[in-house]
């Protein structure tokens, strides 16, 4: 079928306005906020299920690779068709569709934005706990596709530990409600099982989430260490000695000077790394824990204790926080984030290790990350103008994840394998491990017309021959 | 092949796999491990996953059906087998894989026991919030295959939240994995949420890696105690509307009162439980809170002068709500006639599901006794015969089928165990999910043979 | 497409350091108005800085699709604050529009209109002035009501955009300009005024008001005659050789020694004074005038809680909501001050949803982008009335122009005020100068007229 056909037949299906094929437009979608590019062929932005359906069954019957892409923000390169196809935005799917306060459950479509959910729901004195540093922009079918975690994981959980039900296209065309209110259900946990496949089974159309109520008391601290190992030390001893804040979150002296620049959040400038560290709860219990945790971190040579008088304080901490990444790229036009994850008590170490592939790749290495959940996000500075600097940065980054895993940690906490990281599964997983799991795709996804060439190693044998792909090679 | 092989090639060969002394077909230890009276025709102990991995290989290839068994605690749920050719069992399977108190990770092999892992983690003042009925019995694979859950599970969350990665062998005989053995993970798909109930029919689990939590120094339970259901319910919303953060909020139903109080003995003869009305005429909502005493007076300034008139601590308090874990168990205890559904709702629900469950047991000649942690709609809801004489089938049928009637479309009432007469003649699993055709799907891609558990599960 | 090289010709283009900032990471999508409505990427901060990096990598025309989403862009620089790796996306679109403006044929009946207005109408006082009185006549003559009627300005197309031009006054400011007018009490700075040119003719009473706040705060107002236009029409629309010829006038006139603040009372204007530097960076002669000029621009309200206000006699007894203009918020960072003076005058504040959201009216935006600007305007006005508020306060005309129009759109029953205009009204006049309140203002002819 020629491309004008699958042109007419989108429009038909969702209306002429929401579909793009022209090159001017194609081009805006052949990005995310990863480092990896692909252009698709259409771009459709559909408004309902239905309208989904028919699209998931056009591509499979044409074999085209439909692609779902929330904002964008994704960080391995989920939304970007690799092989061409087509691109379906949810953009016009923003409807909260219900907010059952009474049952602590809210109904949303994909498109809708974490943060204003939340925003929504505080009138009820409840909100969405997964908290992914991009929430102002990040959509929850994006969250629910990469199972996305957040400073406040360490006492919420991430987002699969917040939904309970899914409303699903398949590939063929077929709608399927997965779970639904009700904390468990009967049978296989579908929907625990689809949280985090990337796009790759299936098409999530309309979500339940549980709503968490919002604590009475919260304090931020700023613990200001002279050297990384210190604080790397003070946050195992943390979580080692009972104390559970709800967030736990390391900035290094380099990133800091970048954050500070970009937000004026009252960081210090000379510091070798900070802990922000949030606790929650009952104001008695919280002003006891904020107590103990100055103790350990004194134990630990903290140079000083801030800590957020006010909720104006507090934000601007957490700004400072939840724009870090953006603002390293104060120091060069491109970072690739990692995102291993290590045993907490391997922490200094692997910061060790990071500083020693920074130096021995000539490369600078910002690292803020998750240090409660020993989710570490080293941030490779780099100008993709050098393509040396590029290979280094890719070298470096490889090294890094393989030493996590070496200490018995992951490739991934948070952000997804994607295109990023598929070529460095093998690192976790042995070909049985790889085959079980491709069996839950194929068992889904037989033909591979969702997301294709994502989350699973190219097969040896396809590597050359990929790299055309699909009717994407056609363009 | 014909599905029957030979007995004694059977016995042979699982030998050759696991050792003479952990594969057996004698009959005199073979109806010990019966599954709703079918009798396993041999029963295999592997000692690794390599072994299970043979047994499945031998099993897969001659289309064997394979049941696998941890403690025993939890086989009477499922439908009744056609046959079980091999029962695999775990309890070799007790390797501590990982264990850095400092990670407050743990991964152990599946045939380890729920206490067992106590054992080992609490001279570190951590917790595995699981709290299960018979821990001495009850396997870390048990616990997976079959989601069980314990009063913890309001503050902690289900197996599904805290369990991190798994270790398993598929049915044609495939070592593998997923997940990772750090709290956080999203690399490759989350087979643990695949495999955590879904009762032994999609794999075999070997091992499995868990979060622990820290024990919180000083707990304490406040009692509440409420004429009528209603009420009970208009405290639980209170409390969820409150800004305490409980680690349990339990309903306990007034016949399920006087069952759990049944394993309950009070350490000390003037325990705050002598306080507390006679068993039998009062929901109770049991407030389990932990932290400073500043706190737990805080506690009581919110919960009101009924809650804060009854409150345990010590080992009473532990003790209490080690009976309140156990009461599926000590239900059939009381009354081996029994029959015990799980509910899950959504919180509007709990009621009226407890409501419907009152009115079917009075029906159809049963006492309900429930318990449930009803701040997350996760119930267990018993009915015990009132006569002498051992109730008729329809009665447990008319009492399922009243209680499914009333169960809302995105909830469940899973019959976990009743009499052997009664399950021939109903669905233990309920009404057809929605998702039934996926869920079918998979299952062909794990075990496209169904030697699994055949028969068992929902198809 | 050009394979070989840019499409950009002009020196003054956006560069790769500029937009290199960028690194894609879209946290500003969901704070840019346009992209909040149509939600496509082309139409999106990030998707704009990917089309101008296109355009200069020679993938992409300067043609209709890139013109049209550059267009489309309110120059609110909402992304700016939402930007955590620094991009200065002004930068980037003044020298995106002053390339199409360069590279790209427009209708030529759109053509001609921009000419006129951005070279003619705003160019001199003498222009404006003429314009404004054509239209104060149209306004009142009851041609309006003929033209109205008679449905012409429906054929045109021009009929909800006319309701959006601004209400023109009887008495223009002009008369003002090159007057002194002195300190009340204790004299506590002198200052210039910058009148902004549509508040000369619609806003005569506002630009009054701000003389008589400040002088009863204690500041001697100067109003420099030979002031211009900012330029900062000129700049968004992309005609930035205008806009730089506008800036070196004004800093002739404003280049006055002994001045502590040179004052605007429209945020679009101290937004784009603020930035007379960037504006004239490669002009040798020029160039360090525009920082030093630059860098002593305050909008009155940030001016003012910085000086902080001499506590005014009467309260405002009322439930306001403040609206951020998006060149103070934004463009200038100013948050607070206003905030803080309707504080300090007794109101009571209520926060609309999202007050930094941009209202759709971005100087010529509404008329221009008419459809999508009141689109954004719809969502505004959901917001404003959730707070059930009686008066609308912000701090700049365009800002005002475009609420009033939300306002009667909805039939609210709600004041659209300048924070200044409010303040004015809670400072009583003394006794004593009872009998000058008629003339408002105690004005004397400037001992010296600076050269123009
Ligand atoms: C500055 C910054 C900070 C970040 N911080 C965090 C963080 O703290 N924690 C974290 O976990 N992540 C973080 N991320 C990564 C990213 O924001 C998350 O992965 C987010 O969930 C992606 O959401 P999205 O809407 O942008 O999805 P996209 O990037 O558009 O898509 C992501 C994946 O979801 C799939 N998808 C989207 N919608 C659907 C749907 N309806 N059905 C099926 N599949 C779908 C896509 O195919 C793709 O595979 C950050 C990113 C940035 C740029
Ligand atoms: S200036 Fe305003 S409209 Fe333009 S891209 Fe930025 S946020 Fe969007
Ligand atoms: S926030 Fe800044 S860096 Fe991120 S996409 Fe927008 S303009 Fe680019």
């Amino acid at each position: 079928m020629p491309r004008s056909r699958i042109s007419e037949e989108l429009r038909e299906i969702a209306g002429a306005e929401a579909v793009l094929d022209g090159a001017e437009d194609l081009m805006l979608y052949e990005y995310d906020a990863g480092l990896s590019t692909g252009t698709p062929q259409w771009v459709v932005f559909p408004e309902t299920t239905k309208q989904v359906s028919r699209i998931a069954q056009l591509a499979s019957r044409m074999n085209v690779p439909l692609v779902p892409r929330g904002a964008g923000t994704g960080l391995s390169g989920g939304s970007i068709p690799r092989a061409g196809g087509i691109v379906l935005v949810f953009s016009r799917m923003t409807k909260i569709l219900e907010i059952d306060a009474a049952n602590r459950r809210a109904v949303v479509q994909p498109g809708v934005v974490n943060a204003d959910l939340s925003a929504v729901v505080a009138r009820h004195g409840l909100f969405f706990a997964p908290d992914p540093a991009s929430q102002k922009a990040s959509t929850i079918g994006g969250n629910v596709a990469e199972n996305s975690g957040g400073p406040h994981t360490l006492a919420h959980g991430v987002t699969v530990n917040h939904i309970t039900g899914l409303e699903v296209v398949l590939p063929d065309g077929g709608v399927v409600q997965m779970g639904g209110k009700a904390a468990d259900s009967c049978g296989y946990d579908l929907t625990g099982l689809f949280v985090g496949t990337e796009g790759t089974v299936g098409i999530v159309t309309a979500i339940t989430v549980k709503l968490t109520k919002v604590a009475e008391a919260v304090e931020t601290l700023l613990a200001i260490f002279h050297t990384i190992d210190d604080a790397a030390n003070a946050v195992a001893s943390i979580t080692a000695g009972g104390i559970t804040p709800v967030a736990l979150e390391m900035l290094d002296g380099k990133t800091l000077r970048c954050v500070e620049e970009a937000t004026h959040a009252g960081y210090p400038m000379d510091s070798g790394a900070v802990l922000l560290i949030e606790l929650e709860g009952l104001r008695e219990a919280v002003t006891e824990q904020a107590e103990a945790v100055r103790a350990v971190c004194e134990r630990h040579n903290a140079r000083e204790m801030r800590r957020a008088a006010n909720e104006q304080e507090r934000q601007l901490l957490w700004k400072g926080r939840k724009t870090a990444f953006a603002a390293l790229g104060r120091l060069a036009p491109a970072y690739y984030t990692q995102d291993g994850v290590v045993p907490r008590s391997h922490i200094a170490k692997v910061l060790r290790y990071i500083e020693t592939v920074a130096q021995k790749c000539n490369l600078q290495i910002g690292n803020i990350f998750h240090a409660g959940d020993g989710n570490m996000h080293p941030c490779i500075l780099f100008d993709m103008r050098d393509p040396d600097q590029v290979k280094r940065t890719h070298e470096a980054g490889r090294m890094i994840l393989t030493y996590c895993v070496d200490c018995g940690g992951t490739i991934t906490g948070e952000h997804g394998v994607g295109m990023e990281k598929n070529e460095l599964m093998p690192l976790l997983f042995s070909e049985d491990d790889l085959e079980v799991m491709k069996w839950v795709h194929d068992a889904f996804n037989p033909k591979s017309v969702l997301n294709p060439q994502k989350l699973f190693p190219t097969p040896r044998s396809c590597r050359e021959t990929n790299v055309a792909g699909g009717i994407g090679g056609s363009r | 092949m014909s599905p029957t092989v030979a007995a004694a090639g059977l016995a042979r060969a699982l030998a050759a796999i696991a050792g003479e002394a952990y594969a057996t077909e004698d009959p005199a230890r073979t109806t010990s491990f019966a599954i709703d009276e079918v009798v396993p025709r041999a029963a295999v102990e592997p000692g690794s996953a390599a072994e299970v991995a043979a047994v499945l290989q031998y099993a897969h290839a001659r289309k064997l059906v394979v049941a696998p068994a941890g403690g025993f605690t939890h086989q009477h749920t499922g439908g009744i087998p056609e046959r079980v050719d091999i029962l695999l069992r775990t309890e070799r399977l007790k390797a501590v894989e990982h264990y850095d108190p400092g990670d407050m990770m743990i991964g152990v092999g599946v045939g380890t026991t729920v206490a067992e892992v106590e054992r080992k983690i609490g001279p570190h003042q951590q917790i595995l919030p699981l709290e299960t009925a018979q821990p001495e019995r009850s396997t870390i694979g048990g616990a997976l295959a079959t989601a069980t859950h314990g009063p913890l599970k309001h503050a902690y969350g289900g197996l599904r939240d805290y369990c991190t990665g798994v270790r398993f062998v598929t049915a044609d005989g495939k070592i593998a994995k997923a997940g990772a053995k750090v709290v956080k993970n999203v690399a490759g798909y989350d087979l643990m949420k695949l495999l955590i109930g879904s009762y032994g029919t999609m794999a075999v689990i070997t091992g499995a890696s868990f979060k622990l939590f820290p024990r919180p120094p000083q707990m304490r339970t406040f009692v509440a105690q409420f004429a009528r259901l209603a009420e009970a319910m208009t405290f639980r919303d209170h409390v969820l509307g409150s800004p305490l953060t409980p680690v349990c909020l339990e309903l306990v139903s007034p016949h399920a009162q006087a069952i759990v109080a049944e394993s309950f003995h009070p350490v000390s003869p003037n325990s705050g439980e002598t306080r507390v009305g006679p068993p039998g005429e009062t929901w109770r909502v049991l407030v389990r809170a932990a932290g400073s005493d500043r706190v737990l007076a805080r506690y009581r300034a919110e919960l009101g002068a009924a809650a804060a008139a009854s409150e345990m601590g010590g080992d009473d308090e532990a003790q209490m709500w080690r009976s309140v874990a156990e009461f599926p168990h000590t239900l059939f205890e009381r009354s081996r006639n029994a029959m015990l559904l799980r509910v899950d709702v959504a919180l509007q629900d709990v009621a009226p599901m407890l409501e419907a469950a009152e009115r079917a047991a009075l029906d159809n000649s049963f006492l309900c006794a429930a318990t449930g942690r009803i701040g997350v709609g996760s119930l267990l809801v018993g009915f015990a015969p009132i006569a002498v004489d051992p109730p008729s089938a329809m009665q447990y049928v008319n009492a399922v089928s009243y209680l499914r009637s009333m169960t809302p479309r995105d909830g469940s009432a899973i019959v976990l165990r009743c009499p052997l007469e009664a399950k021939r003649y109903f669905n233990v699993w309920g009404s057809t999910p929605n998702d039934i055709g996926t869920m079918k799907a998979l299952k062909r891609a794990f075990d496209g043979e169904d030697i699994l558990n055949r028969g068992r599960f929902l198809f | 497409m050009n394979p070989r090289g840019s499409n950009f010709t002009g020196p003054d283009r956006p560069t790769w350091d500029l937009y290199s900032k960028c690194i894609h990471c879209g946290l500003c999508l969901q704070q840019c108005p346009t992209y909040r409505v149509l939600g496509r990427e082309a139409d999106s901060p990030r998707g704009r800085i990917y089309q101008v990096l296109q355009v200069d990598a020679g993938r992409l025309r300067i043609g209709d699709s890139f013109v049209t989403h550059m267009d489309r862009c309110l120059g609110c620089r909402a992304c700016e604050t939402a930007c955590p790796s620094g991009v200065q996306y002004g930068r980037i679109l003044e020298r995106a529009r002053a390339e199409i403006e360069s590279n790209y044929q427009r209708p030529w009946l759109e053509r001609r209109l921009r000419d006129w207005f951005f070279t003619r109408v705003l160019h001199r006082r003498k222009g404006l002035e003429r314009w404004a009185k054509w239209l104060r006549v149209y306004q009142r003559s009851g041609l309006q009501k003929v033209a109205r009627a008679s449905g012409m300005l429906k054929l045109l197309g021009l009929d909800k955009v006319e309701a959006l031009a601004p209400q023109v006054d009887r008495a223009f400011f002009f008369p003002h300009l090159g007057m002194l007018y002195p300190a009340e009490g204790e004299v506590r700075g002198r200052v210039l005024f910058h009148v902004g040119c549509i508040a000369s003719v619609a806003f005569t009473g506002l630009n009054e008001a701000t003389v008589r706040v400040l002088n009863k705060n204690g500041f001697e107002v100067f109003i420099p005659r030979a002031q211009r236009c900012c330029g900062a029409l000129q700049a968004h629309a992309g005609y930035r050789e205008e806009a730089q010829r506008m800036a070196r006038r004004n800093l002739r006139a404003f280049l006055e020694p002994n001045r502590d603040a040179i004052i605007t009372n429209s945020a679009g204007c101290s937004a784009m004074m603020k930035e007379y530097g960037d504006l004239l960076q490669d002009n040798p002669k020029y160039g360090e005038h525009g920082r030093d000029v630059a860098s002593k621009v305050k909008d009155v309200t940030e001016f003012l809680a910085e000086a902080g206000l001499r506590p005014p006699q009467r309260r405002l007894k009322a439930r306001v909501t403040y609206q951020d203009p998006c060149h103070l918020a934004h463009a200038q960072k100013v948050r607070s001050a206003p905030r803080e003076l309707l504080k300090a005058l007794g109101a009571e504040l209520v926060e609309m949803a999202h007050p930094d959201y941009c209202c759709g009216s971005a100087g010529t935006y509404n008329v221009t982008q008419n459809e999508l600007s009141m689109k954004i305007l719809e969502q505004k006005m959901d917001e404003v009335t959730q707070t059930r508020a009686e008066i609308i306060a912000t701090a700049n005309t365009g800002c005002m122009l475009q609420l009033r129009a939300g306002v009667k759109a909805r039939g609210l029953n709600a004041r659209v005020a300048h924070v200044i205009e409010l303040l004015n009204e809670a400072y009583e006049d003394p006794p004593a100068a009872a009998e000058e309140q008629h003339s408002r203002h105690r004005r004397k002819r400037a001992s010296h007229v600076p050269s123009s």
